[in-house]
C-alpha cells in the first residue's frame, strides 16, 4: 500500500526538527503539572493525610484532563487544517499539486489525515499521565478506549471543516477565523437552541418535561453534547460538581428512562454518526471547490 | 495535432482576459507564446494545464478533452509556472519525490529519474541541499526538473527565464534545447523575444486576449515584411529621389535622418526591386540601398500596436 504522498510529505515536514517533541514534551508537562496541581491541593498527596483519600477526587481529576484535551483539539486542529489548502496556495505549490495526476480528493484526504495523526500523537503521548487516575480507581480502560474513539470521529468533523474553510478561502487569516466561528456555532449553537426550545415549550405548558429525543434532535451536532457521555465514572454515577457535569447528569437522567435504541444512542455515539456523516460532506464540498475544472472563477 | 485549442474565451467578472483563441501546436513543436504583461498568455497557458476552466471554448491534448478527461491529460502534461512554488523545508531529493508520488511513481523508478533529471538541469551535487538555500536561478531549473518527473509529451513552460541572470538565461536556454531534441512539444512564453526566436520553431503574438499572428518566425517576419521600412542614401539629388519614391504607389511616408532616406513601403520583397530599379533608372547615385529586417521584437511592437489601434 502506498502512503498519501501529501500525508507523507506533510509527515516528514512537520515531524523534522526540534519543534514537533519540544511541543509535545511541553503538553506532556502542562497536563502532568495540572494534575499535580490538583492532587495537592486536594490533599491527595500528604503522606500524613489521616482522614484517607476520597476516589471522587480522581474522577475530578480524570474529568479536568480530558476537558483540557478536548479544548485541546479545537484549539489544535484548526489551526493546522485551516492553513492547509490556503497555506499552499500562499507558497504558491498548490497549482503544482493540482498540475498532478492526483485527484483533489486525495490531496484533501491527505491534508485532513495528517492533522489527525497530529492531534493524536498528542493525545496518546498524553496517556501515561492520564493512567495516573487507575491508580485510584473509578475509570476503567474501556472509558478511555471509547474517549479516545470519540476524540477521532470529533477530530476528523473539525479537520474536515479546517480544510473546507481553506479551500473555500484564499487567505489563511480569514479560513483560521471562519472555521472557529463555525466550529463555535455548531458547539453552542444547539445548547441555545434548546434552551429557546424549553423556553417556548415551558411558555406554553407548566413544569414541562422533555424526552431524550427531543434532546437528542436538537444537540447531536454539538461535540460537546457528545463529550458529557464520558464526563463520569461509569461505576460510581458520579459527576462532579461542575457545569457540564450537571449537563452530564441531565442528559444521563433521561437515558435511563428510554427503552429500545434511544437508550442505545448515547450522545457520544449520535455525535461521532453526524461527525462522520457532516465530514464526509464537507470532503466532499472541498473537492468540488478545489477541482480546477469543475470550479469557474 | 498535439495541442488544439478551440474559440477560448475566460472572462473574469466583466474583463475579457481571453478573446476567442484559436491554436494548434504540432507534436515535436516549440511554440513561442508573445504577449504584454496581462495579454492573457499565463490565463491561456492555466486553461491548456487544466488549472483553470474556460468559460467558453475547449482545450484537446491529443484529441482529448482536458475538461472531460483531465487526469488523463494531465498524466502527459508538465507545467512550469512564472513562480517558483517551493517548500523550503524540504530537501532537493525529497522535493523531487513528493512530486514523483503524486504523478504515481515511488520506489527506485523514482530515484532514478529524480537521479537523471538533477543531471540534466545539472543540480546533482544539490541532491541533499535544503530548496531553501538554492540560488533563484537552481530553483527556477528545479521547478523545471519537477515538471519532467513523469516525463510528458508536452511541456508548459510559463516565462521559464523571467528574473534570472544572464548566466542563469543561457543555462536555461541550453536545458531547453536538449528538451528539444528529445522531442518535447514545448509551449514557452516569455519577454525575451530574441531568445525566443532562436529557440522556437514558431510563435504566437497574444494581444488584449488575442491571437494576433501565429506560424513560424520566418512567416510571420515575412508577413511584417509587407509593411517594412527601407534606408536608402544617396550620393546626391536627394530632391530628385523623394519626388521619384512620392510617385510610386506602395510608397508611404518618407524622413530624411542623417542623410538618410527612411522610406516606408506597402509590399513585399518585389516592391523593393521595383524602388530600386526606379531610381538607378532616374540617374539617381544610390550609395545603399537597405530594406530593414523585421526583428521578432519589431514584429511583436507592430503587431500588438495594431491590435491597440483598433482598440482606440
Amino acid at each position: 500500500m502506498r502512503i498519501n504522498p501529501v500525508l507523507q510529505k506533510d509527515l516528514k515536514t512537520k515531524l523534522r526538527g526540534w519543534r514537533a517533541p519540544v511541543l509535545i514534551s511541553c503538553y506532556i508537562i502542562l497536563l502532568a503539572l495540572i494534575l499535580l496541581l490538583y492532587f495537592t491541593g486536594s490533599n491527595m498527596l500528604n503522606p500524613y493525610n489521616v482522614n484517607g483519600y476520597n476516589p471522587r477526587s480522581a474522577v475530578d481529576a480524570y474529568n479536568i484532563l480530558i476537558v483540557f484535551q478536548f479544548a485541546l483539539l479545537f484549539i489544535a486542529v484548526p489551526a493546522i487544517t485551516a492553513t492547509s489548502i490556503s497555506g499552499e496556495r500562499e507558497r504558491q505549490t498548490l497549482d503544482l499539486m493540482l498540475v498532478t495526476k492526483t485527484p483533489t480528493r486525495k490531496i484533501i484526504i491527505g491534508k485532513i489525515i495528517i492533522s489527525i495523526a497530529h492531534t493524536m500523537l498528542l493525545l496518546i503521548s498524553s496517556m501515561p499521565v492520564l493512567g495516573v487516575v487507575f491508580f485510584f480507581g473509578g475509570v476503567g480502560i474501556a472509558d478511555i478506549a471509547k474517549l479516545l474513539l470519540f476524540y477521532v470521529f470529533t477530530a476528523f468533523f473539525v479537520a474536515s471543516s479546517g480544510v473546507f474553510f481553506s479551500t473555500l478561502f484564499r487567505r489563511n487569516i480569514l479560513a483560521i477565523i471562519t472555521n472557529y466561528i463555525f466550529l463555535g456555532l455548531i458547539t453552542f449553537g444547539p445548547f441555545f437552541m434548546y434552551l429557546i426550545h424549553m423556553y417556548i415549550k415551558e411558555s406554553a405548558v407548566l413544569s414541562y418535561s422533555p424526552d431524550y429525543l427531543e434532546i437528542l434532535a436538537i444537540l447531536f451536532p454539538s461535540p460537546v453534547f457528545g463529550f458529557t457521555s464520558f464526563f463520569f465514572s461509569a461505576g460510581s454515577g458520579y459527576y462532579g460538581y461542575n457545569l457540564w457535569g450537571s449537563v452530564a447528569s441531565y442528559i444521563d437522567g433521561y437515558i435511563a428512562q428510554e427503552t429500545g435504541i434511544l437508550r442505545l444512542m448515547k450522545p457520544w455515539i449520535a455525535n461521532g454518526l453526524f461527525s462522520i456523516i457532516a465530514s464526509i460532506l464537507l470532503i466532499f464540498l472541498s473537492t468540488l471547490i478545489l477541482n480546477p475544472i469543475k470550479r469557474q472563477r | 495535432m498535439m495541442v488544439v485549442v478551440e474559440n477560448l474565451v475566460k472572462r473574469y467578472k466583466g474583463t475579457l482576459a481571453v478573446d476567442r483563441l484559436c491554436m494548434e501546436i504540432p507534436e515535436g513543436e516549440i511554440y513561442g507564446f508573445v504577449g504584454a504583461n496581462g495579454a492573457g498568455k499565463t490565463t491561456t497557458m492555466r486553461i491548456i494545464a487544466g488549472l483553470l476552466a474556460p468559460t467558453s471554448g475547449r482545450v484537446l491534448i491529443n484529441g482529448i478533452d482536458i475538461s472531460k478527461e483531465p487526469l488523463k491529460v494531465k498524466e502527459r502534461i508538465g507545467y512550469m509556472p512564472d513562480f517558483f512554488g517551493v517548500y523550503d523545508d524540504l530537501k532537493v531529493s525529497e522535493y523531487m519525490a513528493f512530486y514523483a508520488g503524486l504523478q504515481g511513481i515511488y520506489g527506485s523508478k523514482c530515484s532514478e529519474l529524480t537521479d537523471s533529471l538533477l543531471e540534466l538541469v545539472r543540480l546533482t551535487e544539490k541532491k541533499d541541499a535544503y530548496v531553501d538555500t538554492l540560488s533563484r536561478g537552481m530553483k527556477q531549473r528545479l521547478c523545471l526538473a519537477r515538471s519532467l518527473i513523469h516525463d510528458p509529451d508536452f511541456l508548459i513552460l510559463d516565462e521559464p527565464a523571467s528574473g534570472l541572470d544572464p548566466r542563469a538565461r543561457v543555462e536555461m536556454k541550453e536545458i531547453l534545447k536538449e528538451l528539444r531534441s528529445m522531442g518535447k512539444t514545448v509551449l514557452i512564453s516569455s519577454h525575451i523575444l530574441p531568445e525566443l526566436s532562436e529557440l522556437c520553431t514558431s510563435i504566437g503574438i497574444i494581444d488584449a486576449g488575442r491571437l494576433v499572428a501565429s506560424g513560424s518566425v520566418a512567416e510571420i517576419a515575412e508577413k511584417l515584411s509587407q509593411s517594412g521600412l527601407i534606408k536608402i542614401k544617396v550620393a546626391d539629388k536627394e530632391e530628385n529621389a523623394v519626388k521619384i519614391l512620392m510617385e510610386i504607389p506602395e510608397v508611404g511616408e518618407i524622413s530624411s535622418v542623417a542623410g538618410v532616406l527612411e522610406v516606408k513601403v506597402n509590399g513585399g520583397e518585389n516592391i523593393c526591386v521595383r524602388i530600386l530599379k526606379t531610381l538607378v533608372e532616374n540617374d539617381i547615385p544610390v550609395i545603399s540601398f537597405h530594406p530593414v529586417e523585421s526583428s521578432l521584437e519589431a514584429v511583436f511592437m507592430k503587431l500588438t500596436e495594431r491590435g491597440n489601434e483598433n482598440e482606440n
